[in-house]
């Protein structure tokens, strides 16, 4: 006998893959977009179920654009109610609305404000969630989600599977998986709900932006196709500098360790690593990184890896393509000189 | 005023750590315990809004009774009382049935609780679920990452710091409400040997049989997540070249493989 508290499901009304679709007021947030691509290819070994999205006080151009990157269904929750954020209220109305349309899998994007509805979304629809998937696949045998994640600081790889509930729900954080191409010739449906709130519980009272001096006017650590990441290692911010130089070189882009923003020398917003961005660049350079298991897990799928590090027994050394073993403060300019050369700059 | 912090009684990471081979869940019975540290945050958190309002700081924690030792510490940092709710039937809870205990244990206990305080995440499991799902249980808001509180009558005003967007917001709920504590912000105070005497005393510890939940809620039984398969993390194969001695050698050498690769 499952447990009372959970009403029953008929697993056979559940059908597709659905997305949160989290924006900024003015786009749909990229992790939503690639959260439809993996759901796309989900669908498809479901039998071409369908792909949808759930979007809370957007635009229909957002949906559009939901349906460009593989969306079949969109539907907009138009309360007025809902105009800004409150991790409650919004939770409570996803719910209703994935409650409604019953898909057999739900995805939402691992943001900070992800991150905070998703489980409350679950405990409402009693189901499980697993959080900050890796991979997502369905069982061949069973149909099922197989949601694969990290756990215990990166040490374990866990499968995880929702075997008696539905919707199947998972949390997976930004660029984990790749943007799906935009097809404007995909055709779709947008459909308006205007769902009842039972009461406010929170008010949203205002917010300010936190005023973060960047390192250099580079682009963001997300999109470069080479990487050049600072770690404690470098001893100061001082040593960023060096590194500015390195990826301006390289027509790449600066990155920090976690220890390097705690420590103040990077803004949070170049951070990669398991508490940071999930990174997949042709080329990523770690210069007094030690290369702990949670960084590695934000820098795995980098092509190649370069390691800089005074100490040989550094775990990145011996995860990296290549490793030079050595005070940074000369290899790096020195790397910047050779580079030079090699590119024929004088 | 009463202010309830839910804390795990994690695995440390130094530890090494063992799966059951039949549940796949990690195994916490009979290994040393200590507070998952970002929960010391919330405590923090929940210490300093009783020195400013009153009332009493209770914990709450599900854990095997090797998790007592974990409560002990937190008396010492200056929690009046803790609450252990402990039973087998509880083991291999996911987070549905973990938060499903810790919410009814709050029912029961501290029916008149003010505010709920969560760490961010645990440092061994990491899905930030718990308090959420606490606060579904118990259908109360919640604001998640909050660095900052103030109550006012049945009202708190929290300030809180989303790091991906780089921005400060205020909210404000009706209490009683939830908030989880962003990490590293409170500087937890040190554990006093002297507050830390009889702690024991101030420890209660709620099997199922007061609790009296449904033992197909709890637990494994109680999980709507199990875990399939868990293995070793593996990281892609690298080719592992290493360069060591004169720095300039070293440096050409990395150039002309950069360039063998195209990446140059």
């Amino acid at each position: 006998m499952p447990c009372k508290l959970w009403p029953p499901v008929n697993k056979e009304e559940y059908k597709g893959v659905w997305v949160y679709l989290e924006h900024d007021g003015t786009k749909l947030k990229d992790v939503a977009l690639e959260l439809l691509g993996k759901a796309r290819d989900l669908a498809a070994k479901r039998g071409n179920a369908p792909v949808g999205g759930v979007l809370v006080a957007g635009t229909d151009e957002m949906a559009q654009e939901a349906i460009y990157h593989g969306a079949d269904k969109v539907v907009v929750i138009v309360n007025p109610e809902l105009k800004v954020y409150t991790p409650y209220e919004y939770a409570n109305a996803i719910a209703k609305v994935v409650a409604k349309y019953k898909p057999e899998i739900f995805l939402i994007g691992g943001t900070k404000r992800g991150r905070e509805i998703a489980a409350f979304i679950a405990n409402t629809l009693a189901t499980g969630i697993t959080a900050d998937c890796t991979a997502l696949e369905i069982d061949p045998k069973t149909g099922d989600l197989l949601q694969i994640r990290p756990t215990f600081g990166g040490t374990q790889m866990a499968t995880i599977k929702t075997p008696q509930r539905r919707p199947q729900m998972a949390s997976v954080r930004p660029g984990v998986f790749p943007k799906p191409p935009r097809d404007v010739n995909r055709k779709g449906e947008i459909i308006h709900e205007s769902v009842e709130l039972n009461g406010r519980r929170t008010v949203f009272l205002g917010a300010e932006k936190r005023i973060e001096r960047d390192i250099a006017d580079l682009p963001p650590v997300e999109s470069a196709d080479v990487v050049v990441a600072g770690g404690r290692g470098l001893g100061s911010a001082e040593g960023f500098k060096l590194l500015v130089e390195l990826a301006k070189l390289l027509n790449g882009t600066v990155a920090a360790s976690l220890m390097a923003v705690r420590a103040g020398w990077a803004p949070h917003t170049r951070q990669v690593g398991q508490t940071g961005k999930t990174i997949r660049p042709k080329l990523y350079i770690a210069v007094g990184i030690s290369g702990a298991v949670q960084h590695m897990m934000g820098i795995q799928e980098s092509k190649y890896i370069v390691a800089i590090n005074s100490d040989p027994n550094a775990p990145i050394v011996q995860n990296a393509d290549y490793a030079i073993v050595g005070d940074y403060k000369q290899i790096v300019p020195l790397l910047i000189e050779e580079i030079k050369k090699a590119k024929g700059i004088k | 005023m009463k202010f309830v912090v839910l804390t795990k009684a994690a695995v440390p990471l130094s530890t090494a750590i063992r799966i059951d081979p039949k549940t796949g869940t990690l195994v916490r019975e009979g290994v040393p315990l200590s507070t998952n540290q970002w929960d010391r945050d919330a405590v923090e958190f929940a210490l300093k809004l009783r020195d400013r309002y009153g009332g009493e700081v209770i914990a709450i924690s599900m854990a095997p009774p090797s998790g007592i030792p974990a409560l002990e510490s937190l008396i010492g940092m200056g929690v009046d009382k803790a609450i252990l709710a402990t039973d087998r039937v509880f083991a291999g809870a996911d987070t549905w049935a973990t938060s499903y205990v810790l919410a009814k244990t709050i029912e029961k206990y501290v029916p008149d609780y003010t505010l709920i305080l969560a760490g961010e995440e645990t440092i061994d499991s990491t899905t930030a679920h718990v308090g959420a799902q606490v606060a579904s249980h118990l259908n109360i808001p919640y604001v998640y990452y909050v660095y900052d509180a103030e109550i006012q009558g049945n009202k708190i005003r929290v300030k809180r710091f989303l790091e991906d967007e780089g921005v400060d917001e205020y909210y404000e709920m009706e209490l009683p409400a939830l908030i989880s504590v962003a990490k590293g912000t409170q500087m937890p105070r040190e554990v006093s040997l002297s507050r830390k005497l009889n702690a024991r005393e101030k420890i209660m510890q709620a099997t199922n049989k007061e609790l009296g939940l449904d033992p197909e809620c709890v637990g494994l039984k109680g999980s709507p997540t199990f875990v399939a398969t868990q293995t070793g993390a593996t990281f892609p194969p690298r080719k592992r070249k290493i360069y060591q001695g004169d720095p300039r050698e070293s440096v050409k050498a990395l150039v002309e493989e950069l360039k063998k690769e195209g990446l140059l």
